[in-house]
């Protein structure tokens, strides 16, 4: 891009950032509900002067149990996150180094699962885990969610080892070192941000997901997700909870994802290039 | 029989085994076992926690199974599937999945490949706003919907009180409309993933040849004709990609619907996927949802098709290869 007016530039950054600011508006009312008192929520116009109060955290904490709410979401997703990069990270690995020819085939294949609507195969598996007594635990979520996950991971790390040079770990192996060393301490290393973009949409899938823990998690184990669904349309908790509510279940994402921008782009990017 | 058959196998079972001799001895039987025992637990995995249900539901599919009466479980061939295109909820549902997919989608593309123009220029403030501007893809689906059900109610919502005032629109508001519920989802689903959409085109931007560009400008190409005849063909690959990848999730929309309209009024907002899950998980319909969700499957496996072959081919009239 080369000789490009000042003039463009800064017709372009202010085109940028108006889409920005008209994009993330409906964020910042959600986040600003949470600090109005429950009479301004909906005051029309809406008025910026509002008396800032911690009134709405104070309700939920009364309404729910917040701490379990949060449990659960955070077991879910750490084992979900933590099971599919078990699963996935080797056999992306295996797939990518494999000189077999059904190597492609199982990649797409991996691909393909991911592709499938989430309805499909639920009901079958919300049978199966009534039949062996897993219905409305963590587990019954982690292992469906892992299903998807791993899918996703091996797919990824597929196509990331696949870009990365051979010569590293030939050469370890050559010298004698075992094939799980070459493996944890050459290949993995050099994988290192494929398998931090990993972990985040791993993370991000399973913290936002509410179909599979609506139905196959109770009121004891249910997560953040869910409880945001019951809450709404219940005659005592107003927007303003819920915007408080929300907070929980939308700022550890976003914060995740706008500090580690760089591997959000390359996870949602992959294949691209 | 038997003699010409293994006779017939011979000279193929060899080709490889000579192959394998001879390539590098770093890929020796050990590494060959190794890479198996690696790929094994994931592959084993998948199929019995997802293929595993998925040939389940491709069973019952073909019975008439209600958890309710179980009792009265009966095989009843494709009936299922002919129950779909009979009933008029389904029919809608399946029309409205269309629609929903291939209007967001567009719009997505063009959208998003606006934005990945505006931010193709790399600098330290493109990067910043591409940061924000991907917020709306990372928030909870169902945070999103229960944003918009806020602000687009008529009698309360800040967007729905305006419009209703200002005579703009149906008066109970927007979502509850059958005219208008199906296009705001449209918008929402565009608010969410536009973003992302150009993110994808981005990245396809970022990796054309600067030197075709450049040869491009140097041979006095107007804007619009290097954007036609340079990018536009340079970029299908990651246009496909993009389309591929919007188009599956658009396909399975659920999450914004549900929370929103719960498919509703009178069916207008009904997608495959809601369909499916209220049949399935609340009326306890297996049959009948499985059916549906194989129905999905089935569409999305078209589209994927299609949508390959279209770019096949306009790969070949561009780039004549």
């Amino acid at each position: 891009m080369a000789q490009v007016s000042g003039r463009q530039v800064f017709a372009e950054r202010t085109a940028v950032l108006l889409i920005t600011i008209v994009m993330l508006l409906p964020v910042a009312w959600l986040i600003t509900t949470a600090y109005k008192p429950s009479n301004e929520i909906f005051s029309i116009p809406p008025r910026l002067d509002f008396q800032p109060t911690l009134d709405q955290f104070r309700n939920i904490f009364g309404y729910f149990d917040v701490v379990s709410l949060l449990r659960s979401s955070i077991a879910i997703s750490a084992g979900t996150t933590v099971l599919s990069l078990l699963l996935g990270v080797p056999c992306g690995y295996a797939l990518a180094r494999s000189r077999s020819r059904y190597a492609n085939f199982f990649a797409y294949f991996f691909l393909a699962i991911r592709m499938v609507p989430a309805i499909a195969s639920l009901i079958p598996f919300y049978l199966m885990m009534r039949d062996i007594g897993l219905l409305g635990s963590w587990w019954a979520v982690i292992i469906i969610n892992t299903m998807l996950n791993c899918a996703f991971v091996t797919w990824m790390m597929f196509s990331y080892f696949r870009a990365l040079p051979r010569d590293m770990e030939e050469a370890a192996l050559t010298d004698g070192c075992t094939q799980l060393g070459a493996f944890f301490k050459v290949a993995v290393p050099a994988a290192r941000s494929g398998i931090i973009a990993c972990v985040l949409f791993c993370v991000m899938f399973s913290w936002n997901d509410f179909l599979y823990p609506m139905f196959l998690t109770t009121l004891d184990s249910k997560p953040l997700s869910v409880a945001l669904l019951t809450a709404y349309g219940t005659k005592d908790i107003t927007w303003g909870s819920l915007g408080a509510l929300a907070h929980f279940s939308t700022i550890p994402i976003v914060l995740m994802a706008l500090f580690l921008n760089r591997y959000f782009v390359q996870g949602a990017t992959n294949g691209v290039q | 029989m038997s003699q010409t058959s293994s006779t017939g196998v011979q000279p193929r079972a060899q080709t490889p085994r000579l192959g394998w001799l001879s390539r590098p001895r770093s890929f020796t039987d050990s590494r060959r076992f190794f890479l198996f025992f690696m790929a094994a637990p994931a592959v084993l995995y998948v199929l019995v926690v997802g293929v595993w249900p998925l040939a389940q539901g491709f069973w019952y599919s073909f019975f008439r199974y209600n958890l309710i009466r179980p009792a009265r479980t009966k095989f009843i061939g494709l009936d299922n599937y002919i129950a779909i295109f009979e009933d008029r909820g389904a029919r809608q549902a399946i029309l409205n999945t269309f629609q929903f997919t291939l209007t967001s989608v567009g719009l997505q593309l063009f959208f998003g490949f606006c934005l990945a123009l505006l931010l193709w220029r790399d600098s330290r403030f493109n990067r910043i706003a591409l940061a924000f501007l991907l917020i709306p893809a990372t928030i909870t689906p169902l945070v999103v919907g229960l944003i918009y059900k806020a602000l687009l109610g008529a009698d309360y919502g800040l967007i729905g009180y305006y419009l209703a005032n200002a005579g703009i629109g149906p008066r109970t508001g927007l979502l509850t409309d059958a005219g208008t519920a199906l296009w705001v989802l449209i918008l929402i689903d565009c608010w969410e993933w536009t973003p992302l959409m150009a993110l994808i085109l981005l990245a396809g931007l970022k990796s054309l040849p600067a030197d075709v560009l450049e040869a491009g400008r140097a041979d006095g190409a107007t804007a619009w004709q290097r954007f036609t005849m340079i990018v536009l063909p340079l970029m299908l690959p990651s246009i496909f990609l993009a389309l591929v990848l919007r188009t599956m999730d658009a396909f399975r929309v659920f999450d914004s619907v549900f929370v929103t309209t719960g498919g509703g009024p009178n069916d207008a907002t009904n997608t495959l996927m809601v369909l499916a899950v209220k049949e399935g998980l609340q009326f306890f319909n297996i049959g009948y949802a499985s059916a549906i969700g194989n129905i999905t499957i089935l569409f999305i496996a078209c589209m994927a098709t299609v949508l390959l072959l279209v770019v096949r081919r306009a790969d070949v009239r561009i780039n004549g290869k």
